[in-house]
């Protein structure tokens, strides 16, 4: 009998130890559930600094982990590679990257309300000032000035810090992709969304002459008309979109279509769009405005049956995979051109360039001087010895040296050193095929150790002062020798310029936005909530309306969704981010 | 103390894990509510918050188009979940004709097939729907070569019959499992009773009818107030991957609104408000399906 007593009372303590055990981790709040998708996270992310310490020095020697909470990182986990040895053999320390776009935006709920976000903190403006006003970031004025690679940009580090609210003197932040140029000069010579046609293709018609949209789905129809499919069989279309974007970028909407509307030197500021004079707001539901017009001209080409099916319901994989495949004929994003343009292709004139449409007058923004919007920092929980090895890496990350590993490669690997000094690219289908790194560096593919912060502190047009050129092989004048190709001069003797961002400055077509480090204001919950619905409704309505069978039920549900957009605040929302912006315009126009 | 009170206490501390669980799991999430009436937006705390009473949950139905989508969201859940209570006798329709089947490897293997996608997660029955439905999927491929369609159809972007399409995938997947507990109770129908209705000259027709329904019923309908119970909840996995922006309208149930403006939107205290609706339905429907127990059998449920 006593035994029985006992065993009951052991099943009965262990339940209760059970619960209580369960309670551990829910009891930090309802409100910071997971979702689904983040269950590759729960590790890492429920478990405070201390505890990932250990787990890490089983993983990876001795090596110290930092956390790197990354808005920019498509990868989440530790870095492997040959950059994790690159980085460890100089600081031994090891970057567990923590990804929203991998793990969901909650998991920034989740660890801010926890208290820690990450020992190195990369983050969209708005949200850093938020972290800052919450107390999750280190102040670092008292130790920047002995970091000079750092210190090379104090002007800029300063005039973004001055800006954050109730700030004085204090140092957070430390903007990205900064540049030693000026806030008005445009130095690149491609921008970032333009019209980029397959030049084979193009020639085969004869280089007809666009006027306006109409005159390019015209010369697409014919395009794809005269090529159905590519090489393998497979089904070609001129466009192909994707989803996963929509709304990001502080701009409603369906990311493909934002960004085209760049076409006509209008630019979406989130809900509002900022007119080509550069001065002007009007709501993303005006019909005369680009959004509408960008809405029509792709109906128009799905009408043409140009727009591939698949549009809406793939996701990024899938649209890169056609990329990489030429199942699509028109690209519009600068780095598309990365998933089919080779040497190759340069050199047998298959590869995309830009094909100017006459009505069209490109948006660009300005070289980055006080960087590129995303701010590095520090946070607060970070101990002294770890805060020192972080400051270090910093100041590497900002290093020639670093940025040489950033931006080219591998010395002997990616590019070799001329005889003046100056840097040759080699094995330029690296990061494409992935190719395997020399031993020295870890074996392993190239793209899969690839530096996995994406972000960088230094722009890659930033003058490298061991050669005098730029970090990116694109303006290196071997690379520049080397894919001055038939095509290039052909497309040079169409058009009479060199570059497309030449030949949009000779004529006129360049509506250049000066780069200014305005801080901007948070959402209210209410503006915030607003936001994500109008951003909804205006997303799947954009979608549908898109596959619209006819003009009159475009039209149906442009007005319909106008009504929806109002009945769910948007007047609300568009009145609050023009006062949001206007800062930032008034400083742009003060430069100009 | 007398040993009765003694016992008493003892058997207290028996069930007394069970009531931790209860108020712990059950109980302690209620306290979650509170987001709902503060000014909750991480990373700010909650103790820097402001109290804004029920601004939420009037800011849910402030205007006509967003009561106009609330209705929808419940319509879907209701039309969704009643679709599936409506088919409720397909498993045990199908467990029944399963039982007829004389080759028992091949009833084995029927068995066996429609069991295992019950262990398949919506994610990966996506990826197959994926696969086989989109424009270069299977069934295009097929009808294309076939010459039937000229260009590829795009099943997953219609929304004609969503509800009743997913109620297909959920039947897919759930049908085998759902089965079993049929098929167990078909294993504990007395055989004199089947062969008594044989030795009256039934046949097999008339067997099932007579003899192996009614004796599952009881079975059914213990299920079917079971199902009951999670007429709100029809889970949120199947629409997640299942919704883009041509056909959620229609597949957007409670569950998944709440996930889409709390995740996606990243407004807490608006999920939360939601959720306190959910609640407040629930109980409604709860008392309503009471009410009707009360009166077709005369006694109630809770």
């Amino acid at each position: 009998m006593k035994a029985k007593k006992l065993i009951s009372l052991l099943a009965a303590t262990a339940l209760l130890v059970s619960t209580l055990a369960g309670c551990g981790n829910s009891g930090s709040g309802t409100a910071a559930q997971q979702p689904a998708d983040a269950g590759t996270t729960t590790t890492t992310t429920s478990s405070d600094s201390g505890s990932t310490d250990t787990a890490a020095a089983a993983d990876s020697g001795d090596a110290m982990e930092i956390e790197v909470y990354d808005a920019a990182a498509n990868y989440q986990g530790l870095q492997t590679g040959w950059f994790d040895k690159v980085v460890k053999d100089r600081f031994n320390i090891a970057l567990n990257i923590i990804s929203p776009q991998v793990a969901g935006d909650a998991i920034y709920q989740t660890r801010t309300s926890s208290g820690n976000l990450g020992d190195i903190v990369l983050l969209d403006s708005v949200d850093f000032a938020d972290c800052v006003k919450a107390g999750l970031i280190k102040d670092i004025s008292a130790d920047l000035p002995n970091y000079s690679n750092l210190n090379a940009f104090a002007d800029q580090i300063s005039t973004y810090n001055s800006g954050l609210e109730g700030n004085n003197g204090e140092v957070y932040g430390i903007p990205t992709q900064m540049l030693n140029t000026s806030p008005t000069s445009y130095s690149q010579d491609v921008i970032y969304s333009s019209p980029l046609l397959r030049w084979d293709l193009y020639s085969e018609l004869g280089c007809p002459d666009i006027a306006d949209l109409d005159g390019l789905i015209d010369v697409l129809g014919q395009m794809q008309e005269a090529h159905p499919t590519n090489d393998a069989g497979d089904p070609c279309y001129a466009v192909s979109l994707w989803p996963d974007w929509d709304g990001n970028d502080n701009m409603l909407g369906i990311a493909n279509v934002v960004q085209l509307t760049t076409w006509y030197g209008e630019k979406l500021k989130d809900s509002a769009i900022l007119k080509a004079d550069g001065k002007t707001f009007t709501p993303v539901t005006d019909k005369s405005a680009a959004y509408y017009k960008i809405l029509k001209f792709l109906y128009k080409m799905n009408q043409a049956g140009l727009v591939d099916p698949d549009s809406g319901t793939q996701d990024w994989n899938a649209a890169c995979a056609k990329m990489s495949a030429g199942q699509v004929y028109m690209f519009w994003y600068s780095w598309q051109v990365g998933f089919w343009n080779s040497q190759e292709r340069l050199d047998n004139g298959t590869a995309m360039i830009f094909i100017p449409v006459a009505d069209q007058n490109y948006y660009a923004d300005a070289d980055a001087y006080y960087g590129s919007g995303r701010v590095f920092g520090i946070g607060s929980g970070v101990d002294d010895a770890k805060y020192k090895k972080i400051l270090e890496f910093l100041d590497w990350y900002a290093s020639p040296e670093g940025l040489e590993f950033q931006h080219c490669g591998i010395k002997g690997f990616n590019y070799e050193v001329g005889d003046d000094g100056k840097y040759v690219a080699i094995n330029d289908n690296a990061l494409m095929d992935n190719l395997p790194v020399p031993e020295e560096y870890g074996g392993a593919g190239y793209s899969d150790g690839n530096n996995q912060i994406n972000e960088w502190i230094v722009s890659s047009n930033a003058i490298n002062p061991n050669t005098g050129e730029t970090y990116a092989k694109d303006y290196w004048s071997s690379w520049k020798e080397s894919t001055r190709t038939q095509m290039k001069k052909d497309w040079a003797a169409k058009f009479g310029a060199d570059e497309p961002a030449e030949w949009m400055k000779k004529n006129n077509k360049l509506v250049i936005s000066p780069n200014v480090t305005v801080p901007l204001g948070s959402d209210t919950n209410e503006i915030g909530t607003i936001r994500s619905q109008c951003n909804t409704t205006l997303c799947d309505y954009s979608w549908r309306m898109i596959f619209a069978t006819s003009d009159a039920e475009f039209d149906a549900m442009w007005d319909e969704m106008t009504a929806t957009l109002d009945g769910e605040g948007y007047q609300d929302l568009y009145k609050f981010d023009c006062e949001k912006w206007q800062p930032q315009v008034d400083a742009k126009n003060a430069l100009k | 103390m007398s040993r009765k009170k003694i016992r008493g206490y003892r058997e207290f501390l028996y069930v007394l894990p069970f009531l931790i669980l209860v108020a712990v799991f059950a109980y302690y999430p209620l306290y979650g509510w509170i987001y709902a009436f503060y000014d909750y937006k991480p990373p700010a705390l909650l103790s820097d918050s402001q109290f804004v009473g029920l601004k939420w949950f009037t800011f849910m139905l402030d205007t006509e188009i967003k009561r106009k989508q609330i209705w929808q969201v419940l319509l879907n859940t209701f039309g969704i979940s009643g679709l599936s209570m409506l088919f409720s006798w397909f498993p045990m329709m199908f467990a029944v004709f399963l039982n007829e089947i004389k080759c028992e490897p091949y009833k084995k293997f029927v068995q066996t097939v429609t069991t295992l996608p019950n262990f398949i997660s919506w994610v990966l029955v996506f990826a197959i729907a994926f696969c086989v439905f989109n424009t270069t999927g299977v069934v295009n491929s097929l009808l294309m070569d076939l010459g039937l369609i000229k260009t590829p159809i795009a099943f997953l972007k219609s929304n004609e019959h969503i509800w009743f399409k997913m109620w297909l995938w959920l039947t897919w997947k759930n049908a085998g499992w759902a089965a079993i507990m049929y098929i167990a109770a078909i294993t504990g129908i007395d055989e004199e009773l089947i062969d008594a209705a044989k030795v009256d000259g039934a046949n097999r027709w008339k067997t099932i009818w007579h003899i192996t329904i009614p004796s599952i019923l009881p079975t059914y309908l213990v299920l079917l107030f079971l199902n009951m119970a999670n007429f709100l909840s029809n889970g949120m996995e199947q629409f997640y991957v299942f919704q883009n922006s041509f056909n959620k309208d229609y597949i957007q149930v409670l569950d998944l609104y709440v996930y889409n403006v709390a995740y996606e939107g990243g407004s807490y205290p608006l999920a939360t408000a939601i959720g306190v609706l959910k609640s407040v339905v629930s109980i409604v429907l709860l008392c309503v399906m009471n009410g009707i127990s009360k009166l077709t059998r005369g006694e109630n449920f809770i």
